[in-house]
């Protein structure tokens, strides 16, 4: 069906350029969108200024590609997608693409802007050959609310840009702590994104949650409630689907960790009790030359770097716990970092839909155009713009999802929650959709004609209300759709 | 808790001696306990005085200046972004666990901690008073370990209790000196309307630490949060906190460094709160130096507190002197009639000018009265335009919004806004009249001072000679250390003074501000919309924005009326303060009028025995004139950076 609805899209775009043949900026920008149906899904990793993107989008590639510093670091929106051989092409404002040299320091890439300076340059496009780019296509923003005003400014035109819809057909924002700088771009997300109000494309990442709890080995699960506690925020709710806790550093570290590092945990965990936590008891007692230290001062500071002194602890305890080797304590750290949570979501509640999201993306910017510069013919691409938006389903499942996550739906509380769940609230698949995970097919068969009784009483008693109507038919539509997989 | 004994240690007198080398040492002189406990002790010797000769006026200001040495009540305000670390810096500044702390948003209301030789705790709540319906402040003894279910988030989510701070004091040394820290409830960028409680809080106090953790580097609501604190408190310090969790915190410090360069001169100091706590389980120095304090707390003793009582001291010794003066003019007119009978005409007659021109000093049409009420005059009309624009600007944007669109699915986001963009408004106005004011009370200072210069001093021929210890009568105040000065802690004072007092104009002194009542606003504007939802397009723009339009409107009505409340404290501050002065001198005059022409009829054998008495008298004054430490001028406070 989606495959369909592609196709679909794809004809409109095709259509579309017919009609704009003399415009050079229209046609490119319609090439685009051609190539953007074909391509996976674009998931942008946005945030306040230091709240840890990079990191992040390190620790979901599994390899520290993207530079990470101290200081402020990501000016340039920068492009992961997946090619067989590493190459970085740079898209200034005026004129064309250049290709650059591979150039890595400590395996991060350094890009060299050359004659250009940040404002010159519309993204660069790092092409590598990572699997998880295979499914989408990671876009890294500078931070928001940054003390350069352009910086941020670049990632907001980008992202949520006022006048035209947004470039990413799903987001990650990483906020460390509920700012209203954080609502306030999140709104402006969904207002872009959303064309008008639909948006199921945004979750929350509590970033740099080990910090929450002052790098305690309880902190993930403080952060955790305090994750929770976003989650049931009235203002924050409508704005992203879920709020995940994740420590971002040491994800990454355990994505990218050693052998070598490996033998060094294990060093501090063989270590008694009460010396390993003196060595602990800050930063710089870690990193400082002495006596009761047990390993190289140069080894100790690139563990503290790569994994801060959370990730050290929680190693150290992970290995005491009974972890044996190196990919064990790799896989632990990644469960515990809640980038295992992270990514999961995004198998659920993004890739599932990539195909619908991506269309939605395409079918906006596409509306955009005709309506900013519309020309003998378009009425027509737009009516079948508008006939894809309502006889696609899953277009009009997430128009219904957004509906709920932005203003509520028209039905009792128990029936909106079923509703939402129905459409594919918390996930795509058949049986979470019916809220029986372990059932048997039959009995979700069962469960579905159930349903279906329900709702088409609902749909028509005549004290329901006409917009209570439309959700019950798409429900209704949604049902029958899992009827005829099961 | 062991917190005591390591404070007992005193790692903060090494530092703050430290600092001390780097001053002239007549400073460490005023910041010296001992030399302030002469002056104490002098100012009681010279209130006897004054006490002894029926001038209670004098006495009353000598207590004054007491109790305001003895406690100089100096307010360091704790602020920052959320979950930087305020409380727990708190927290570790005393040593002792007093702020609560949590992983998620702790404080919700400011809390003041201060010198008290038993622990105690305070909640100060307001209740509407049934008789006058003014609100009414109260404080309410609460026991000190449960503090956290009052003034934390979660014992008291969204303060519905209706706290609007709380006090603790505690038998801690770095508090003794009258320094009074206040934990403060996060600023979320400068819209929120939590900022506008903390901004107003920051008027009332000396010194201001902005608490930043080392996870990175200033972001732009931290840099607003810095400007708007410079200009609104003479002492802003920049906290780096957390160093013990980011290994990269140096490199963190050097790029703040270089952001607050922009600002000017801005000490920061590199913490780490769960080292200094550990350090003091630990009984550990070395901890505790690695923790960073020594020198911010030598900051807190010797840059905020040794200021604050300089300017203690300072205000004392210009008391002191103004007293001595003011009786050492009767002394002396009254010796120079008994030793020159024939000058006694002239005498008399040039303290009349000077008595007549003081009258018109003190009249209502002095310069530094008009220039006040004048100033004050402006201030509001000023203030009041200013705000009135900034809130239509606000309204106008607000009516476009609705005009663009359906106010109906987003009120929600319309109110916000609108709730937002009025915030900050009130608290560019709030900061704007906070500046204006000051400036005023400096100009209508420097004039009086200036003025009063003018006044003739009263030369007698011939008695100079027989004194010769005394100097010609020294200009009362030396410009520059001028009123000005003092009435800045006169004005201060009265803010942050008594407790209540300073409450009542920092925390209550904007009522509406409160996120409380803004949101109370809003709510009764957002049912009686509900209730036409189901009108038309035109209908519900109409509503929207007649909603938005009264709730504007009482906004600026309340908020104008706070302000011009406030205004008009400042005014009353002020004339009260210049006028005592005169009304003193006044007095001062009168009795050296009428003491001249009485001892004109003296007899001649009480007369030898009054000249020796008074000379006596006033070798004494002299004396005590001349055990006032000498103290610096005054100069910008921030010439020490931290390193």
């Amino acid at each position: 069906m989606s495959s369909d609805a592609q196709h679909e899209a794809h004809a409109l775009v095709r259509e579309a350029r017919d009609l704009y043949l003399a415009s050079d900026s229209a046609t490119r920008l319609l090439e685009e969108l051609e190539m953007r149906l074909q391509e996976p899904l674009r998931l942008a990793i946005a945030g306040i200024v230091k709240a840890g993107k990079s990191t992040l989008l390190n620790a979901m590639l599994g390899e520290r590609i993207a530079p990470t510093d101290a200081g402020e670091c990501t000016r340039v929106v920068t492009w992961y997608r997946y090619a067989d051989s590493p190459s970085i092409t740079l898209h200034p404002h005026v004129g064309p693409p250049r290709r650059l040299r591979v150039h890595r320091v400590d395996g991060q890439v350094q890009v060299d802007l050359g004659d250009l300076s940040a404002e010159d340059v519309e993204r660069i496009d790092i092409g590598w050959p990572s699997r998880v780019l295979k499914s989408a296509i990671l876009i890294d923003t500078p931070g928001i609310a940054s003390l350069s005003q352009d910086v941020s400014l670049r990632s907001t035109a980008f992202l949520a840009p006022d006048h035209s819809p947004g470039s990413a057909d799903a987001i990650v924002y990483l906020i460390r702590h509920l700012h209203p700088m954080d609502v306030g771009f999140l709104e402006a997300f969904r207002d872009t994104a959303a064309g008008a109000s639909r948006t199921v494309n945004a979750v929350a990442v509590l970033s740099r949650a080990d910090e929450l709890g002052s790098g305690r080995i309880d902190s993930l699960i403080s952060a955790r409630k305090v994750a929770t506690r976003y989650e049931r925020d009235g203002q924050f709710a409508s704005l992203a689907l879920g709020v995940i806790p994740v420590a971002g550093l040491v994800a990454e570290g355990a994505r990218t960790l050693r052998e070598s590092e490996f033998a060094a945990f294990r060093t501090l965990a063989e270590l008694d009790r009460n010396h390993r936590e003196r060595l602990l008891v800050s930063a710089d007692r870690f990193v400082k030359p002495g006596e009761d230290q047990v390993l190289d001062d140069a080894v100790r500071a690139q563990l503290l770097s790569r994994f801060g002194v959370f990730g050290v602890r929680l190693a150290t305890s992970l290995i005491r716990a009974g972890v044996e080797d190196s990919s064990d304590l790799a896989g632990q750290m990644v469960q515990q970092s809640g980038l295992m949570a992270l990514r999961e979501f995004i198998e659920r509640h993004f890739i599932p839909r990539s195909t619908t999201l991506k269309i939605r993306s395409v079918l906006d910017a596409l509306e955009h155009l005709l309506r900013e510069e519309p020309q003998s013919g378009t009425t027509s691409v737009l009516a079948g713009i508008e006939r894809l938006r309502l006889t696609n389903h899953s277009l009009r499942e997430l128009s219904l999802l957004s509906q709920a996550q932005a203003t509520g739906l028209p039905l009792a509380d128990e029936d909106a929650v079923a509703a939402v769940r129905i459409v594919g609230g918390q996930g795509t698949d058949a049986a979470v959709r019916m809220d029986m995970v372990d059932a048997t097919p039959d009995a979700i068969g069962e469960r579905v004609n159930a349903d279906l009784a329900h709702w088409r009483t609902l749909m028509n008693a005549p004290l329901t209300g006409r917009p209570a109507i439309e959700v019950c038919k798409v429900v209704i539509r949604s049902l029958e759709e899992i009827a005829s997989q099961t | 808790m062991t917190g005591s004994t390591s404070n007992s240690r005193t790692p903060e007198k090494r530092g703050s001696s430290g600092q001390v080398a780097e001053r002239p040492p007549t400073v460490a002189a005023a910041v010296d306990e001992h030399a302030n406990n002469q002056l104490a002790e002098l100012i009681e010797t010279v209130a006897r005085a004054a006490s002894s000769m029926g001038r209670s006026d004098l006495v009353q200001r000598l207590d004054h200046t007491h109790e305001r040495l003895v406690d100089p009540n100096v307010r360091v305000i704790v602020i920052g972004e959320f979950k930087q670390g305020k409380s727990k810096l708190v927290n570790a500044i005393v040593n002792a666990p007093v702020c609560p702390i949590d992983d998620d948003i702790a404080t919700s209301v400011p809390t003041t901690i201060g010198y008290g030789a038993q622990p105690g705790a305070w909640v100060i709540k307001v209740r509407e008073n049934k008789e006058s319906h003014d609100p009414e402040v109260y404080r309410e003894a609460i026991p000190i370990d449960s503090l956290a279910q009052y003034v934390s988030e979660l014992g008291n989510a969204n303060n519905e209790q209706g706290i609007r701070a709380a006090e603790v004091l505690l038998p801690r040394e770095i508090l003794r000196g009258g320094l009074r820290l206040i934990d403060s409830p996060g600023v979320g960028g400068m819209d929120s309307a939590h900022a506008l409680t903390t901004l107003s809080a920051l008027a009332s106090a000396h010194a201001v630490l902005l608490v930043s953790d080392a996870s990175q580097e200033y972001t732009e609501p931290e840099m607003q949060l810095f400007r708007h604190a410079m200009r609104v408190s003479p002492n802003v310090a920049a906290v780096l906190a957390k160093t013990d969790l980011y290994p990269e915190w140096r490199a963190i410090k050097k790029i703040d460094r270089n952001h607050l360069k922009e600002l000017g001169e801005v000490p920061l100091f590199a913490v780490s709160s769960d080292l200094r706590l550990l350090a003091a389980t630990e009984n550990s120095s070395e901890l505790n130096d690695e923790s960073g304090f020594p020198k911010l707390v030598a900051h807190l003793r010797a840059d905020i507190l040794g200021q604050a009582e300089l300017i203690g001291a300072r205000g004392a010794v210009h008391d002191i002197t103004f007293v001595l003066d003011q009786i050492t003019v009767s002394l002396r007119s009254e010796l120079t009639v008994l030793l020159h009978p024939e000058d006694t005409p002239r005498l008399i007659t040039e303290l009349e000018i000077t008595k007549a021109k003081l009258e018109e000093f003190r009249s209502r049409s002095s310069r530094w009265n008009t220039t006040l009420n004048d100033g004050i005059a402006d201030l509001i009309a000023d203030m009041d335009y200013d705000l009135r624009d900034r809130l239509r600007r606000v309204m106008r944007e607000a009516e476009e919004s609705i005009d663009e669109g359906d106010p109906g699915p987003i009120w929600e986001q319309i109110t916000e806004w609108v709730d937002q963009r009025v915030a900050t408004a009130i608290s560019e106005t709030f900061v704007w009249t906070d500046e204006r004011s000051r400036w005023l009370t400096e100009e209508v200072a420097e004039l009086f001072a200036q003025d009063r210069n003018t006044l003739p001093t009263i030369e007698v021929a011939g008695t100079n000679d027989l004194l010769d210890v005394v100097d010609p009568l020294p200009a009362v105040g030396d410009g520059k250390l001028g009123a000005g000065e003092k009435i800045y802690i006169g004005v201060r004072g009265s803010y942050g003074g008594v407790l209540m007092m300073g409450l009542a104009t920092g925390l209550i002194g904007l009522p509406l501000i409160n996120p409380l009542s803004l949101l109370v606003g809003v709510l009764v504007g957002r049912r009686a919309y509900r209730e036409d939802m189901g009108n038309r397009l035109m209908r519900r723009r109409m509503e929207a924005k007649g909603i938005v339009r009264r709730y504007i409107d009482e906004v600026t009505f309340q908020v104008g009326k706070e302000l011009r409340d406030r205004m008009r404290t400042v005014q009353r501050t002020i004339r009260d303060h210049f006028t005592g002065i005169g009304d003193e001198m006044n007095r001062s005059l009168g009795e050296a009028l009428q003491a001249a022409r009485q001892s004109a009829d003296r007899f001649t054998e009480d007369r030898d025995q009054r000249v020796a008495q008074l000379q006596g008298q006033l070798r004494q004054l002299e004396q005590w004139r001349g055990q006032m430490p000498e103290l610096p001028p005054p100069a910008p406070v921030k010439e020490v950076s931290s390193r």
